[in-house]
C-alpha cells in the first residue's frame, strides 16, 4: 500500500502520531520533472567561481568551499564523514551541492530555511567549517587586484563581504543538473520500471518529489548513526560544539544525531533524528549516502528501504518493508542512476586558473586610500 | 591625515593656554601630570610646544623631579603580584595553566598555542616587530611579554582588557591571533581526560569550562615574574648588586634622562598613555599580508569610514575611547626583563635598547628624522635629552640591571584526546534508540 498525501498532511500525521489513517484525503505529489531555468548573472557567477575555489575563503587558508564539494564527486565528498576544519573535522557527510539553487532548505538539519546567502555565510563563519572571520576576508580580497575586478564587473563595488555572499549563491546557480537520461527522456527499461515502482509500490515520491525530487521537509527514515562521530574525538568536539551552541538538551552524553530536533525542540525527543529529504539528482556521483554517509551504494540505500529502515523510536510511520524483489531493486537503482546527469567538472563550472601565494604589497601605500 | 577638522585644531592652542596658566601655577603641574594624557605641565624650563623642540634643552630635570615628587612614586623593589579574589591560587591550578598555555588546541585550527606568540626563548614575547598571528594571517603589533604581565592593570599595547583573565580569551579569539571560538575549544578540552580530571579537581565542575580555562592560564601567568633584578637587591639593601657605571646610570634615569617621569614605582611604569613620537612601522608600506591586517583593525575596532580610509598608522588608545586626543597613545610599558624582549614599542620600531635610548635622547625622532603619525598629541614630556655617548652607556647598564636572569621553561607534555564513548557504548545506544 502506498499512501501519497501532502507533505503537510505527512507532517500532521507524524506529529499526531497516528500513521496513516487519513488514506481518504490521499493526493498528488508534486509532479517530478524537469528543473526550471535560472536566470544567471554571468559576471556574478565567475566571481563565485574563483571565491568557490579560493582557499583564503577559510581562516587559515587551509580549505576552500571546494575541499569538501568537490566537483568530482556532483560537488559532494567521497568520505563518509565531511573533512571540516583543520583542527577538527566534521560530523556530517557533504551534500552535493549541483541543483542546490533549486532548494528552499538547506543543511541535513534544515536550520536555515531563507536563502543561500545565508547558507554561504554559516559556511564560511561556522567554526568547524571554514572558521573565517569575514572581515579579514574581505581585507584579504581588496589586496587581490583580480578580485578588485571581478566585484567592480560583477557590480558588486569593492570586495566586500556581503559581495561574497551574492557571489557564491549566484555561481551556484551555475551548478545545475543538465543531460540526465531522466530529462531528456532516454530512459532504459530497467529505468522506466524503476520510476514506476518509484512512484508506485516503493513510495518515494511520497517525499523524494518535484522536480528537485526533495519535499524539502525533515523525517525519521531510521538511519544508523555512524559511530566515527563519537569514536574520532576530532569529529566530537564538533559535533558537541554544534549540539551546545543549537541549545541541545544534554549534549556531552548524545550519543544519536539530534538532526531537525533543532528547529522545535520537542521535550520528549520525538523529533529526534529527523533529516531533511536530499535531492535524488546526481547521485551517481555523490556516494556515500545519508546524512552521515552510512550507505555506500545505491543498492545499500533501495535494501535499507526495502527492509524498511533500521530501528529507531522515531522513525516515521511510513518507512516499511517494500518486499521488492531483486530485480524491482535493480530496477530502482537503474531509476536513480537516470536522474544523473553531465559530470559539471570543466572549466565553465570549474576555476582553473592559480591563486596567487602572495598578496601583493600595494604601492604608495601612505598616499593612497585604504 | 586628514583626521583633525579645523576645530579641532583649536585644541592644542586651548591646551596652551592651559599650560601656560598652569606654569604660573606650578604648584598643580603635578596633578596635572598625574593625569598621564593630558599634556602635561611641566618645569619652566621644558618646552610648551606640542611638536618636538627644535634645540637641545638642558632641562632642569632634578628640579622638576624633586617638585612632582609626590606624584612620582620612586623605583621600588617588586612585590608579589595582585591575585584576584575571584581568581585565587593553587599549585593544581597553576600546573594545569601551564599545560593550556602550551597547548595549541585553545586555538582555531589546533596550530598554534599562547606560547607560539608569546615565547619563553623569545622574552616569553615574540621577536619580530610584528606578531606573526594566525595562519594565514599576521598580527598588526608586537607580541607583549608574559614575564611580569601579572602587575599590569590593563592588558595589551593600548590597554584594551582589565585582567589576564579577559586578555586571554581576547588573543585566543581573535581573528588574527588564535581565531579560536569559544565552543570548539571548550569542546576539545571536555575529550581530553586529563584535563576532565585536573579541571574537575582545580574547579569543582564537571566538565572543563573555557573560562575556567582563562582563569587557569592566568594562574600560571602570575607565577612568570622576576622579582630578583640587580636593582631590586640593590633597593632591597645589596649595595654591591650595582656597579658604578649602572649608579651612574640610574641617576640619568630619575634626572638628565627623565625616563622616571613615566617608568617608575616598583613596575618602572605609570601605566598611563601617552605618544612619545614613535614613528609608523615600514612593514605597512612593504608587505601586502601587513595592509590587509592593518584595514582589518580599522574595520574591526570601530572606526568611521573617513578614518578607515585614510589613517596610516596605529592610533592606540583611540580605538578604545574614540577621542582625537587619544590618537597614537600607548600604554607606558615596563622596563623590566626588557633584556630579552627585543624589538621594542608597539610594532617594534627599534631592535635593540640603543636605538631606544637615541630615540629619546633625539627627542622622540628616529635616525631617519621619522616621529608619530600624530605630531597633535605627542607629549612635550619627551624633550631632546643631550645626553653624552657615555651618559647613553651608562644609562643602557642600568636599563639591564632591571633584568634578571633569563627565565626559560620546558614545553610540558601534553595529555592526549581519548574517545568519550566506548563502541559497546555506542552499540547500546543505537539498540535503544
Amino acid at each position: 500500500m502506498v499512501a501519497i498525501v501532502t507533505t503537510r498532511q505527512c507532517f500532521l500525521a507524524v506529529t499526531l502520531g497516528v500513521g496513516l489513517a487519513i488514506a481518504g484525503q490521499v493526493v498528488a505529489a508534486p509532479e517530478i520533472g524537469p528543473l526550471p531555468v535560472l536566470k544567471v548573472n554571468e559576471a556574478r557567477a565567475e566571481l563565485g567561481k574563483r571565491l568557490f575555489f579560493d582557499k583564503r575563503v577559510s581562516g587559515d587558508v587551509g580549505v576552500s568551499c571546494a575541499t569538501c564539494h568537490e566537483p568530482e564527486n556532483g560537488y559532494a565528498n567521497k568520505d563518509a564523514l565531511s573533512k571540516g576544519y583543520p583542527g577538527n573535522k566534521h560530523f556530517r557527510n557533504a551534500p552535493g551541492l549541483i541543483n542546490t539553487a533549486h532548494k528552499k532548505v538547506w543543511m541535513h538539519d534544515g536550520r536555515i530555511g531563507t536563502n543561500l546567502n545565508d547558507v554561504t555565510r554559516e559556511m564560511i563563519t561556522e567554526d568547524y567549517i571554514m572558521n573565517m572571520d569575514m572581515r579579514i576576508m574581505q581585507e584579504r580580497f581588496k589586496q587581490d587586484p583580480l578580485y578588485v575586478e571581478m566585484f567592480e564587473a560583477a557590480g558588486l563595488g569593492e570586495p566586500s563581504n556581503g559581495g561574497v555572499r551574492k557571489a557564491i549563491p549566484e555561481y551556484l546557480k551555475t551548478l545545475t543538473s543538465r543531460g540526465s537520461p531522466f530529462d531528456k527522456g532516454t530512459m532504459s527499461a530497467s529505468a522506466k520500471r524503476g520510476m514506476k515502482l518509484f512512484k508506485g509500490k516503493a513510495g518515494c515520491v511520497a517525499c523524494h518529489n518535484g522536480p528537485v525530487f526533495t519535499d524539502g521537509k525533515a523525517h525519521n527514515t531510521g538511519v544508523k548513526e555512524n559511530f566515527d562521530v563519537w569514536l574520532d574525538p576530532q569529529r566530537h568536539q564538533a559535533f558537541i560544539a554544534y549540539a551546545a551552541f543549537m541549545g541541545i538538551k544534554n549534549y556531552m552524553n548524545l550519543k544519536r544525531d539530534p538532526g531537525a530536533h533543532l528547529q522545535k525542540h520537542a521535550a520528549d525527543g520525538s523529533d529526534m533524528g529527523r533529516f531533511i529529504t536530499p535531492s535524488l539528482r546526481e547521485l551517481k556521483y555523490t556516494a556515500p549516502y545519508m546524512h552521515n554517509g552510512m550507505s555506500k551504494t545505491l543498492a545499500d540505500v533501495v535494501g535499507f528501504y526495502n527492509r524498511g529502515g533500521d530501528n529507531d523510536r522515531n522513525k516515521d510511520a511510513r518507512i516499511k518493508p517494500l518486499k521488492l524483489g531483486k530485480t524491482e531493486q535493480k530496477d530502482l537503482v537503474a531509476f536513480l542512476l537516470a536522474l544523473s546527469g553531465e559530470p559539471l567538472t570543466s572549466s565553465k563550472h570549474v576555476w582553473q586558473e592559480a591563486y596567487p601565494v602572495e598578496y601583493p604589497v600595494i604601492a604608495n601605500w601612505l598616499n593612497v586610500p585604504n | 591625515m586628514g583626521l583633525f577638522n579645523k576645530a579641532e585644531q583649536k585644541v592644542p592652542i586651548l591646551l596652551l593656554i592651559i599650560t601656560v596658566v598652569v606654569i604660573a601655577m606650578a604648584t598643580m603641574a603635578a596633578v596635572t601630570f598625574a593625569m598621564g594624557d593630558k599634556p602635561p605641565a611641566t618645569a619652566s624650563k621644558v618646552s610648551l610646544s606640542p611638536v618636538p623642540v627644535a634645540e637641545p634643552t638642558q632641562p632642569q630635570v632634578e628640579t622638576f623631579v624633586k617638585m612632582a615628587d609626590p606624584e612620582i612614586p620612586p623605583l621600588a623593589p617588586l612585590g608579589p603580584p595582585p591575585i584576584p579574589a575571584d581568581n585565587p591560587m593553587s599549585d593544581a591550578k597553576v600546573a594545569l595553566g601551564k599545560l593550556l598555555y602550551f597547548d595549541p588546541r585553545l586555538g582555531g585550527d589546533a596550530s598554534i598555542s599562547c606560547a607560539t606568540c608569546h615565547e619563553p626563548e623569545q622574552g616569553w614575547s615574540f621577536a619580530e616587530g610584528i606578531s606573526r598571528g594566525y595562519p594565514g594571517t599576521v598580527h598588526w603589533r608586537g607580541s607583549q611579554p608574559v614575564l611580569n604581565a601579572a602587575y599590569y592593570n590593563k592588558l595589551f599595547a593600548a590597554g584594551s582588557t582589565p585582567s589576564l583573565e579577559s586578555q586571554a580569551p581576547s588573543a585566543a579569539r581573535g581573528g588574527v591571533a588564535g581565531n579560536g571560538e569559544n565552543d570548539i575549544m571548550e569542546a576539545r578540552l571536555r575529550l581530553i581526560p586529563d584535563y576532565v580530571n585536573r579541571f574537575n579537581d582545580v574547579f569543582g565542575e564537571p566538565w572543563p569550562t573555557i573560562n575556567n580555562a582563562w582563569k587557569a592560564i592566568a594562574a600560571f601567568e602570575r607565577t612568570l615574574v622576576q622579582r630578583d633584578t640587580p636593582l631590586d637587591k640593590y633597593l632591597l639593601g645589596d649595595k654591591t648588586a650595582l656597579d658604578d657605571q649602572q649608579l651612574r646610570g640610574k641617576v640619568l634615569y630619575e634626572g638628565k634622562a627623565r625616563c622616571i617621569l613615566c617608568h617608575n614605582g616598583a613596575f618602572t611604569t605609570n601605566e598611563k598613555y601617552y605618544n612619545i613620537g614613535v614613528p609608523r612601522a615600514m612593514r605597512w608600506e612593504e608587505d601586502g599580508l601587513a595592509q590587509v591586517t592593518f584595514r582589518f583593525e580599522q574595520y574591526a575596532k570601530g572606526t568611521t569610514e573617513e578614518m578607515y580610509r585614510t589613517i596610516k598608522d596605529d592610533a592606540g588608545l583611540y580605538y578604545r575611547n574614540k577621542n582625537k586626543w587619544s590618537m597614537g597613545k600607548f600604554r607606558v610599558p615596563t622596563l623590566r626583563y626588557t633584556k630579552y624582549t627585543a624589538p621594542f614599542m608597539r610594532q617594534g620600531q627599534f631592535y635593540t635598547l640603543e636605538e631606544v635610548i637615541d630615540f629619546y635622547d633625539r627627542g622622540g625622532f628616529d635616525e631617519e628624522g621619522r616621529t608619530t603619525s600624530f605630531p597633535e598629541t605627542k607629549t612635550p614630556l619627551i624633550q631632546k635629552l643631550g645626553l653624552s655617548d657615555e651618559e647613553k652607556d651608562d644609562l643602557l647598564t642600568f636599563i639591564e640591571a632591571l633584568s634578571g636572569d633569563e627565565i626559560l621553561m620546558d614545553k610540558p607534555k601534553l595529555p592526549p584526546y581519548k574517545p568519550l564513548f566506548t563502541r559497546a557504548e555506542l552499540q547500546t545506544a543505537q539498540v535503544e534508540k
